[in-house]
C-alpha cells in the first residue's frame, strides 16, 4: 500500500497523451455522490477519484453518501442540481440501468436528467456451484436443474446477479429456485453452511475461495474471459449468449458547459490511466477501457434497453 | 386527530384522572395500526408456505399485537393508578424543533439551521429569557459548526443561499 | 500454547509506538462520537478512512477497530444522564442506569458501566482468541432455520426486558415485529406500507427509531419535570466508587453477559443490540436482586455494557473470516481491508496472521486504554449534569438532529425522527416502553427473512425447525422458557388472589 501510495503521490507514471487539459474545473469542492452506504466498492472507487482529483490537479473532493431505494435517492438528488461541475455521481446499473424498468414512477429521467461524462470500468459475475456436488461443466448444471433442481442465492431481488439468473433461465431453458440476500457475503455463507446449491457473485471477490477449492467456477458473463481466471469459460463460448456486467461511471445533472465535461472527462480518464490506480481497481476486479461522453451515454442509453426483458422477466414488482 | 388529541387535553385537566382513559386509547392505537397491517397484508397477498407472500409476515404479526392489543385494552380499563398529565406545549415545541431543522438546513445552512432550531427548542422553558436563548442558540450554532464540519468533517453546507 | 505464542506476537505488533498511537487515537475518537447521540462509530470510521491510506493495513485496522468499541464505551455515557442512548445498542442502559444518575448515583453507574465494558470487551478478546476459527465455523453451522431459532429466542427474551405490565412488553416487540416490514420486501422487492415514499422503500433506520423513541420522547417528557425542580436530586460529585456490595454484585452479571455477548457478537447481524437486550432479560430473570431491575439496580447497568463490548470484539470473526459484516461499521472494516487487497475470508487467520493476532491483542491494550481515558473522565462527566436543563435540552435536540440528518444526508429522516418522537411521548403517556419495542424492531425484517428464506429452501416443509438439530434445541428452549413463564405467572397470581389481575396471559 505504501509503494502504491507513493508512486500516486510522486505521479511518475502520469503522461497525458492527446487529451484535452486535465485538470481543476471548479474553485467550489466537488461532491461525489455515492449510491451506497461507506466501505463498499463504489465507495472505495469515489474515495480514489477525490483523493487523486485533490493530490494531482489541486480540485477539492469530498465522497458524499446517500443510500437507499437501490440508488434511486442518490440519482434523484443529484438530478435536482445544479449543473455546474460540483455535484457528480458514481452511477451504476441500479439507479441507471435497473431503476428505469423496475420502478413505473421514477423522479428522473436517466437519460435526460444527466450529462453522463465518463465510464470507469466493469466487473464480471459467474455461476459457482458446491464443489462436491459433481458438477462442473454447462451440461452438468442444466442437468441437474432438470432433474433435482437448484436453489441459487443472489445479492438482492433486481440486483445484476438475481438479473443474470433470470438471463441463465432464459437462455438454458431451466427454472432455478431463486433465494434472494441482501449482499452476496450472506449469500455465500449460506452456500458455505450447505444450504445453497449454486450462487452468483463478482468473480473478483470469490479468488481465495475457489483457491481453497470450496467453490466451483462453471461461467462467466463477461464477453471474453478474464485475464485474472483464465480457467473459467464464459457463458458466451459455451453457446449461451449471456453478457450482463456491472459497470460504473461519473455523470453529472443534465446541462453541463460542454468544456467542462471534456475536462472532467480527461481528468478521470488521466487518473485511469495511473498505475496504482489501475492495480487498486485490479484487487476489485475492475477492467479499465475509455469511452468518451458520448460513447458512454450512448452505452447508458443502450444498457436501458437491451436489460428491459431480463428485468422485466426477474419480475422485480416494485415502484 | 384533532379530536383525540382534544380528548387527551380533556382528560388530562382532570384531577387525578385515572390511566384507565389513557390506557385504553393507546390499546386502541395499536389495534386500530395491527387492523392496518392485517388488511394491507391480505392485500398485498400471503402467498403458500412454501413462498410465503409478500404480506405474509405483516399478517402475523398484525394478528398477534390485535390480540395483544385487546388484552393491553383489558388490563389498562383497571388500572387505577394517576395518569401521567401531558405537557403538550413542550411536546408542540420539540417536534417544531425538529421540523425547523428539516426545513432549513437544506435550504439555508445548517449553522442558521440550527440558530433557529435551538431557539425554537428553547421557547416552553421560561426560565430562559430571550436575550439568552439567542445566545444559546449562537453558541450551539458556532459549536456545532466547529465540530462537525471543522473536525468531524461531515459533508454538510454551513451556509447557503447568502450570496 | 500455540495460541500463547501467537497472541504474543500480536502483543509485540500491538505495542509498536505506531499501532500504541493508533489504538489510542481510535479509542479516544469512538468514545467521544459515541457519546453524540445518533452519531455512532459509522460516522467516526468513515471520517477517518481516507486517512487509513496512508497506513499499514494493522495499524488502520486497529484505530478502525478502536473507534468501533471505544464508541460502545461512550455510547452508554449519554444513557446514564440523560437517558439518550448515544448508540441503538446503549438503548438497554438507560434502563437502570438513567434511575441510577435520578438517585444521585451518576458516578457510580458510570464507573459500573466502564469496568463492565472493560470485563467485556476483555472477555470478548479472550474468547476470540481461543475460539475464532471455532466460532467461525458456529457461524457456518448456522443456517436460516438455525436462524430464526435463536432469533425466537431473543424475542422471548426480549419481552422480559420491559419492567411494567408483562403484556405490554410482549404487545411491544410484536408492534416492532410489525413495523419491521415496512419497506421493500427483500424476498420479492414488493413496497410495503411505503405510501409511495422512496425513503422508505429500505426501511426506518434503527438510528431513528432508538433516537425518536428514547431521546425526542424522553425529552418532551423532562423539560417540564425539569423546570419544576425534580429533578435536582443532591449529586455526591466525588464519589463515584461503587461499594463493597455493588462490586461483588457486579462479577457474575459480567460473565454472564460476555458470555452471551460473545455467543451473539460471532452470528453476523444479530449484534450488540441484541446481545444487550437478551442479557438484561437473562438477568432479570437469575439475578438475586431482581426485584431492583428498572430502578437503578447497578446489574442493569453492568450486564447490558459487559454484553455489547464482547459482542463488539467477536463481531470481528465473522467479518474478517467469513466477509459477511454484521453492521454498517463491520462493512466499512471490510472496505478498508480491500483497499489493502486483502480479501476477508477463510485465509485470513492463516495469510494474515499477523494482522489478525496484532488486532487481538490492540484490544486487550486498547480497552486498557478506555479505563484509563474512562475512569478520569467519569468526575467531568457528572460534572454535565451540573449545567441548568434549560441550556442542555435545546442543545440535545440539535445533536439528535445533526445525527438523524448525518445517517443519509437526507431531511426526510428528520421528519420521521420527529414523528417516532411524537409517538414515543405518546407511548410514555400510555405506559408502554420503548425498550420491547426496539428489540422487535432490530429483529423483525431478520426473522422474516430468514423464515421464508428457510421455508423456500425445504421446499414449504416447516418440520426443519424441529428436525435439524440446532434449531430443534433452540426452538425446545424457547418453548421452555414459555411454558416456565406462564407457570410463575399463573402461580403467581394464585398466591395473589386478592389483587385484581393486571394481565390477560
Amino acid at each position: 500500500m505504501k509503494h502504491l501510495l507513493a508512486l500516486g503521490a510522486a505521479s511518475l507514471l502520469f503522461s497525458a497523451p492527446a487529451y484535452a487539459e486535465p485538470g481543476k474545473w471548479t474553485d467550489e469542492p466537488v461532491r461525489i455522490v455515492v449510491t451506497f452506504p461507506p466501505g463498499g466498492t463504489s465507495d472505495l472507487i469515489a474515495r480514489v477519484l477525490a483523493q487523486y482529483f485533490e493530490s494531482e490537479f489541486g480540485q477539492k473532493a469530498v465522497v458524499d453518501n446517500r443510500p437507499g431505494a437501490g440508488g434511486t435517492v442518490s440519482a434523484d438528488f443529484v438530478a435536482d442540481q445544479d449543473p455546474d461541475g460540483t455535484t457528480l455521481i458514481l452511477g451504476n446499473n441500479a439507479p441507471f440501468t435497473i431503476a428505469p424498468t423496475q420502478f413505473e414512477e421514477l423522479p428522473y429521467d436517466a437519460m435526460g436528467d444527466f450529462t453522463h461524462i465518463a465510464y470507469l470500468g466493469a466487473s464480471t459475475p459467474a455461476l459457482f456451484v458446491q464443489p462436491s456436488s459433481g458438477i462442473t461443466s454447462i451440461e452438468d448444471y442444466i442437468e441437474r436443474a432438470n432433474t433435482d433442481g437448484i436453489t441459487y442465492g443472489s445479492s438482492g431481488v433486481g440486483s445484476i446477479t438475481h438479473i443474470l439468473g433470470q438471463a441463465v433461465d432464459a437462455s438454458l431453458g431451466i427454472e432455478q429456485i431463486h433465494v434472494p440476500y441482501q449482499g452476496s457475503a450472506p449469500a455465500i455463507q449460506d452456500f458455505r453452511a450447505g444450504v445453497l446449491e449454486a450462487y452468483y457473485d463478482m468473480v473478483a471477490l470469490n479468488g481465495d475461495l475457489i483457491k481453497e477449492g470450496e467453490t466451483q467456477p462453471i461461467a462467466l458473463a463477461s464477453p471474453e474471459r478474464s485475464p485474472l481466471f483464465p480457467e473459467i469459460p464464459t457463458f458466451r463460448e459455451l453457446g449461451h449468449d449471456i453478457v450482463i456486467e456491472n459497470w460504473t461511471g461519473v455523470s453529472g445533472p443534465a446541462g453541463m458547459d460542454a468544456e467542462m465535461v471534456e475536462t472532467i472527462h480527461d481528468t478521470i480518464e488521466a487518473i485511469m490511466q495511473m498505475e496504482p490506480v489501475i492495480e487498486q481497481l485490479a484487487k476489485f476486479g475492475i477492467a479499465h477501457t475509455e469511452m468518451t461522453s458520448d460513447e458512454f451515454t450512448t452505452f447508458v442509453g443502450g444498457a436501458i434497453t437491451t436489460w428491459a426483458p431480463l428485468i422485466k422477466a426477474a419480475n422485480v414488482n416494485g415502484g | 386527530m384533532r379530536d383525540f388529541l382534544l380528548r387527551l387535553q380533556h382528560s388530562a385537566k382532570e384531577k387525578h384522572a385515572p390511566h384507565a382513559y389513557l390506557g385504553a386509547l393507546g390499546g386502541a392505537g395499536f389495534l386500530a395500526l395491527s387492523i392496518i397491517f392485517i388488511v394491507g397484508g391480505f392485500e398485498l397477498g400471503v402467498g403458500a408456505p412454501r413462498r410465503l407472500g409478500t404480506g405474509a409476515f405483516p399478517v402475523i404479526t398484525g394478528f398477534i399485537l390485535a390480540l395483544l392489543s385487546m388484552g393491553v385494552i383489558a388490563a389498562d380499563l383497571q388500572d387505577t393508578s394517576d395518569a401521567e398529565k401531558p405537557d403538550w406545549i413542550s411536546f408542540v415545541a420539540i417536534g417544531g424543533a425538529l421540523a425547523v431543522f428539516a426545513l432549513t438546513v437544506g435550504r439555508i445552512g445548517l449553522v442558521p439551521g440550527i440558530f433557529l432550531t435551538t431557539i425554537t427548542a428553547s421557547l416552553p422553558d421560561p426560565s430562559l429569557k430571550f436575550p439568552g436563548k439567542m445566545a444559546l442558540a449562537a453558541v450551539v450554532a458556532l459549536a456545532c459548526w466547529g465540530l462537525f464540519i471543522g473536525l468531524i468533517g461531515l459533508p454538510f453546507d454551513a451556509f447557503m443561499g447568502f450570496n | 500454547m500455540e495460541i500463547l505464542y501467537s497472541f504474543g506476537n500480536g502483543l509485540l505488533v500491538a505495542l509498536e509506538p505506531a499501532n500504541l498511537m493508533y489504538c489510542f487515537v481510535g479509542v479516544f475518537l469512538g468514545t467521544f462520537i459515541g457519546v453524540l447521540p445518533g452519531i455512532g462509530s459509522m460516522a467516526a470510521i468513515s471520517m477517518i478512512l481516507p486517512l487509513t491510506f496512508y497506513l499499514e493495513p494493522t495499524s488502520a485496522l486497529v484505530m478502525i477497530a478502536g473507534v468501533y468499541y471505544g464508541a460502545e464505551y461512550g455510547g452508554s455515557i449519554a444513557s446514564i444522564l440523560m437517558n439518550i442512548p448515544g448508540t441503538p445498542s446503549s438503548s438497554i442502559t438507560c434502563i437502570d442506569g438513567y434511575p441510577m444518575a435520578r438517585d444521585g448515583r451518576a458516578g457510580v453507574a458510570l464507573f459500573a458501566s466502564a469496568i463492565a465494558s472493560f470485563g467485556g470487551g476483555i472477555m470478548g478478546m479472550i474468547i476470540m482468541a481461543i475460539l475464532a476459527p471455532a466460532l467461525a465455523q458456529l457461524a457456518l453451522n448456522f443456517g436460516p432455520t438455525e436462524y430464526f431459532a435463536v432469533i425466537l429466542l431473543g424475542l422471548v427474551a426480549a419481552s422480559a426486558v420491559s419492567n411494567g405490565s408483562p403484556i405490554k412488553g410482549i404487545a411491544m416487540v410484536a408492534a416492532g415485529l410489525m413495523f419491521g416490514t415496512v419497506g421493500v420486501d427483500i424476498t420479492t422487492g414488493a413496497e410495503r406500507f411505503t405510501m409511495g415514499i422512496p425513503e422508505l422503500r429500505d426501511g426506518v433506520h434503527l438510528v431513528i427509531v432508538a433516537m425518536g423513541l428514547f431521546g425526542v420522547g424522553e425529552l418532551i417528557v423532562s423539560i417540564r419535570a425539569n423546570a419544576r425542580g425534580e429533578h435536582d436530586n443532591e449529586i455526591d460529585y466525588a464519589n463515584f466508587y461503587p461499594s463493597k456490595a455493588e462490586w461483588k454484585s457486579m462479577i457474575a452479571p459480567i460473565f454472564r453477559g460476555s458470555g452471551i455477548g460473545s455467543f451473539f457478537g460471532a452470528l453476523p447481524g444479530t449484534g450488540q443490540t441484541v446481545a444487550s437486550a437478551v442479557a438484561y432479560a437473562i438477568e432479570k430473570k437469575v439475578s438475586p436482586n431482581r426485584a431492583k431491575f428498572g430502578k437503578g439496580a447497578i446489574e442493569g447497568v453492568a450486564i447490558p455494557e459487559a454484553a455489547n463490548n464482547s459482542a463488539t470484539q467477536t463481531a470481528f470473526i465473522p467479518t474478517l473470516t467469513l466477509g459477511v459484516p454484521g453492521s454498517a461499521s463491520m462493512a466499512l472494516v471490510i472496505g478498508a481491508l480491500m483497499m489493502y487487497g486483502i480479501v476477508p475470508g477463510p485465509r485470513l487467520l492463516v495469510d494474515h496472521a499477523d494482522l489478525f493476532w496484532g488486532l487481538v491483542a490492540s484490544f486487550l491494550i486498547g480497552n486498557v486504554l478506555l479505563l484509563i481515558l474512562n475512569i478520569p473522565l467519569i468526575g467531568l462527566w457528572v460534572k454535565l449534569l451540573k449545567i441548568p436543563y434549560r441550556y442542555m435540552y435545546p442543545t440535545i435536540i440539535v445533536l439528535i438532529c445533526v445525527g438523524v440528518y448525518s445517517l443519509n444526508n437526507n431531511v426526510f429522516d428528520v421528519w420521521l425522527t420527529l414523528v417516532f418522537g411524537w409517538v414515543g411521548y405518546l407511548m410514555r403517556l400510555f405506559k408502554f416502553e420503548p425498550a420491547p419495542f426496539l428489540i422487535g424492531f432490530v429483529l423483525g425484517p431478520m426473522m422474516e427473512e430468514q423464515l421464508r428464506r428457510a421455508m423456500l429452501l425445504s421446499r414449504g416443509d416447516a418440520t426443519v425447525f424441529l428436525t435439524r438439530p440446532i434449531s430443534g434445541t433452540l426452538i425446545v428452549i424457547t418453548a421452555l422458557l414459555l411454558v416456565y413463564a406462564f407457570y410463575s405467572a399463573i402461580r403467581q397470581r394464585r398466591t395473589s388472589k386478592t389483587i385484581p389481575s393486571t394481565s390477560e396471559t
